[in-house]
């Protein structure tokens, strides 16, 4: 069960990754960018549309990572520590934390992309919810790399 | 207008009041239950496992996420010149703090 667990949780958390790509590249990327080419194309969605299916991912993937922490913290994390790889858990923690945050976040992120005021905000929040699930799924691959739970 | 205006400010004040009091959880351990994953049993606030680690992780963000709610409620329904003047911002920059405190709480880790 644990295994299949974790490949819905890295499969979700590949999905969310691409959402908010698409939506925090529509952001930054300007307007008037070459038509036809890779990057322009990538970067020409309608970010508005991405936001629910942001927020029901980022949830459900912190459901899923949520209920697969209980089986870290009872083997994989004991390896890192006898490992001593320290740089590794300590990322792993701020992962945590990161994704905690950025729960809290999702109500002001679908405040500001259902109005027209905000655009700053809209771009900031939208760049941290980025951050906070790039860092998510970087790190936990690379735990996963260290320590699998099927292994 | 005026349920957006509240909504707005129910918005900014959750993100930012969540992220303080969830540093301040992780801190002070200000859990509001404790999973302990050997036994499968849950303990309320901070009790000791029988065996095994203690999870106070999902206590903390319950922590937050109450008293955050509770912030948040009682500002959205403040009368609407006041909740108008609740900067958004303070959804993003409380919790860009938030993290960097985070990361400086355990920079331990990264200097071994």
């Amino acid at each position: 069960m644990w295994l299949a667990l974790l490949i819905i949780h890295g499969l979700l958390a590949f999905l969310l990754l691409g959402a908010i790509t698409h939506q925090v590249v529509s952001l930054w990327a300007p307007p008037h960018a070459r038509r036809g080419n890779i990057f322009a194309r990538f970067s020409a969605v309608p970010g508005a549309a991405y936001v629910n299916a942001i927020i029901v991912l980022y949830v459900v993937t912190a459901i899923v990572g949520g209920w697969i922490y209980t089986l870290y913290r009872i083997s994989a994390r004991l390896t890192l520590e006898q490992g001593q790889f320290w740089k590794t858990f300590g990322a792993f923690e701020l992962k945590e934390h990161f994704i905690a945050l950025g729960l809290a976040l999702l109500p002001a992120y679908w405040y500001v992309w259902r109005t027209e005021e905000h655009t700053r905000t809209r771009l900031i929040l939208t760049t941290l919810l980025a951050f906070i699930i790039w860092w998510g799924f970087i790190v936990g691959h690379l735990t996963n790399n260290i320590r699998g739970l099927a292994t | 207008m005026k349920a957006s205006s509240r909504l707005a400010a129910f918005a900014a004040t959750f993100a930012a009041a969540y992220a303080i009091i969830y540093v301040a959880a992780v801190e002070q351990n200000w859990a509001l239950f404790t999973y302990h994953p050997a036994t499968n049993t849950f303990a309320a606030l901070t009790g000791a496992a029988p065996a095994g680690p203690s999870m106070y992780w999902y206590g903390w963000m319950s922590t937050a996420a109450l008293g955050a709610g509770v912030i948040a409620t009682a500002v959205s329904l403040l009368p609407e010149g006041l909740t108008r003047r609740i900067w958004p911002g303070l959804a993003w920059t409380v919790p860009l703090c938030a993290m960097a405190a985070l990361a400086f709480l355990l920079k331990g880790y990264f200097l071994r």
